[in-house]
């Protein structure tokens, strides 16, 4: 059997998953978002979904709430996480389980985080009811609204406990292989802790922030799971309005939930370009 | 330019037992360039680190002109260090990396660019300013390193195993480069070597670490006529050690009784010689003559290595092929030491 032959027979069950399922699964859901369902008799294919979306002020309202979800929790995270890694690469007693510590969110769940969070923050949660205990609020009613609010608080809190540890672990690694000889050239140059940080540091773990950002700016602008359980009933994030027409009793909405979440994947990436092409323009100049 | 004074330098890693750099003492002139010799893990490192100020020493100080720098920031010391493995930033353009000292200072872009550019010239690199360092050979990155480095116009230069990443070919020219820049330039240099011959060629002066503790710290040749101790002399390619007594003017050997130079030690000691300063005999010497027998040839090319049995004593010799042409292993012939050769340890 030729190499050829058994590289092609080993990436066969890959590649099944990826264009069979995948491609498969989004051509079906394609024809569905342009009214094209032939069991039930839809055969002309129209843009009468798409049109509905774009017409819709709730989606515009849902796409923005959903973007400030994402680029805030991204943005937070991500600085949150390389100065946490800064300080983990230094060695000092007890970073053992400093950095233990560190990394245990990772293997929780996000819904049990959500949970978690719902305990804690909300209005009838157990901050709330410490700081009515303490008399710093007159009643747990009086705590401020960080679940169900209309600034997503809840659900950016959420994530930002969750991806911390998970940007920290990859920034934390690359600081670790790229080592401390750059900045010792740097600061032998002339350049301050800042100057080095920011010229030298920085864009040589640019590109493991980037990776780590983009998979948690892609991630938390399309979860459905946090903004469901966390978020306000209006607007909602962009996946909960689409699941809540997907599973509407009325089946004539269906096509607009999947031409909804089609373009939840087409902004996604749009973003996602446009983050990349500009932050490595900026980072390394 | 600068004169450097490092005094009773000791630095103790944590949880180390011993420590990596043990009471370094040196006084490096005004514009010299000086070696710190040693093998791979001595502390010649950690030294060059200590005197940039990017490690704290456990003990000890380093002088400028006479003025200890160890509270001085590293970007303050005016030291720039040029490390092994060059170390260009990796997403910067080769006039970007030469440049990058005088953008930590805020010096006008313009002007930067004028220096940059000359900068270049001068490693004789003019036409690769917009080349990634990727792009590059070895010699040519570590030209860049270089510019990098003096652009900056530092007081002491510090460089790590400046050669050891090059080709033969390479080595020569880079070795050249730095030393008639660092003349030009007159900074005080400082670089690390594990390679003497490099250390030799390079330095006005050499000092040889062995673990963490200096030995010996003079010119060059020193090292070669007059090495502190066995270790030094092995170092530096020493094979023959004989013991035996001195009485300052003759060494009694199992070699038998050989005459001495001036100013040799008395006592009991060990007689060393260089392999290469061992000459064939003309039978003609009035002293230090003797009768050798032939136990291995070995070719080295421009020179042969011979291994010989004196007075059932092991003796290492270098000679020029043509001289023992006519001879084989198993054949006497005889060999003189002269005496301005031999040092006692």
């Amino acid at each position: 059997m030729s190499d050829r032959m058994k590289i092609f027979l080993l990436l066969l069950p890959a590649m099944f998953i990826i264009v069979v399922l995948f491609f498969g699964g989004l051509a079906i859901g394609a024809m569905r978002s342009f009214n094209y369902m032939p069991v039930i008799g839809l055969t002309q294919p129209n843009f009468d979904a798409y049109i509905s979306v774009f017409t819709d002020r709730e989606f515009y309202l849902s796409f923005a709430l959903t973007f400030h979800i994402a680029f805030t929790s991204t943005v937070i995270s991500s600085v949150l996480a390389i100065g946490a890694a800064l300080l983990l690469r230094r060695s000092f007693i007890g970073r053992g389980l400093v950095n233990f510590l560190f990394q245990i969110n990772l293997t929780v769940p996000h819904l049990v985080g959500a949970i978690g969070m719902l305990y804690l923050f909300s209005q009838s949660g157990s901050f709330a009811r410490l700081a009515a205990e303490f008399n710093l609020i007159a009643s747990p009613a009086d705590f401020p609204a960080l679940v169900f609010d209309p600034y997503a608080i809840g659900i950016i809190l959420q994530y930002v406990w969750k991806e911390i540890p998970f940007i920290g672990v990859i920034v934390l690694a690359n600081m670790q292989s790229i080592g401390e000889d750059y900045e010792s050239v740097a600061r032998s140059l002339g350049a301050s802790k800042w100057q080095t940080f920011r010229y030298v540091l920085l864009p040589l773990i640019f590109p493991g922030v980037l990776s780590a950002s983009v998979m948690v700016f892609a991630f938390t602008f399309g979860a459905y799971e946090i903004p469901a359980i966390l978020g306000a009933n209006f607007p909602a994030a962009l996946p909960v309005l689409a699941y809540r027409k997907y599973t509407d009793v009325d089946l004539a909405a269906r096509p607009e939930a999947i031409a909804m979440a089609i373009v939840i994947a087409l902004l996604s990436a749009v973003m996602i370009y446009f983050y990349v092409r500009y932050s490595r323009r900026r980072i390394r100049g | 330019m600068t004169h450097v004074s490092i005094k009773e330098l000791t630095k103790v890693y944590p949880g180390a037992e011993a420590p990596a750099l043990d009471r370094l003492s040196l006084e490096i002139p005004t514009g010299e360039l000086t070696a710190l010799l040693g093998p791979s893990g001595c502390g010649k490192t950690t030294t060059m680190k200590m005197i940039a100020g990017l490690l704290e020493p456990t003990s000890g100080d380093v002088m400028f002109d006479g003025r200890s720098v160890l509270r001085d920031k590293p970007e303050n010391r005016g030291v720039v260090m040029v490390f092994q493995n060059y170390l260009l930033f990796p997403y910067m353009s080769v006039a970007e990396n030469v440049g990058f000292g005088l953008k930590m200072r805020k010096i006008d872009p313009a002007e930067i660019s004028r220096r940059v550019g000359e900068m270049l010239e001068l490693v004789k690199l003019p036409h690769l300013g917009d080349r990634k360092p990727s792009a590059l050979s070895g010699g040519q990155q570590q030209r860049v390193a270089l510019a990098r480095a003096l652009i900056v116009q530092p007081n002491v230069l510090l460089l790590d195993e400046p050669l050891s990443n090059l080709d033969a070919h390479l080595r020569f020219e880079m070795r050249d480069l730095i030393r008639s820049l660092q003349q030009e330039m007159g900074i005080t240099t400082i670089f690390v070597t594990h390679d003497q011959e490099e250390a030799v060629v390079l330095a006005d002066r050499v000092a040889l670490i062995l673990d963490g503790q200096m030995k010996q710290y003079d010119r060059a040749d020193v090292f070669y006529k007059r090495p502190v101790d066995e270790a030094t002399a092995r170092f530096f390619g020493g094979h023959n050690f004989i013991p035996g007594t001195s009485d300052g003017h003759s060494f009694e050997c199992a070699l038998g009784k050989l005459a001495l130079p001036a100013g040799a030690v008395s006592g009991t000691g060990r007689l060393t010689f260089r392999p290469e300063n061992v000459r064939i005999g003309s039978g003609q010497e009035q002293e230090n003559l003797l009768t050798a027998q032939i136990a291995d040839i070995i070719y080295l090319g421009t020179q042969t290595r011979l291994k010989l049995i004196v007075c059932d004593t092991e003796v290492e010799a270098v000679v020029n092929p043509n001289e023992i042409e006519s001879y084989g292993v198993g054949d006497t012939l005889p060999v003189h030491l002269p005496r301005t050769t031999l040092w006692v340890i």
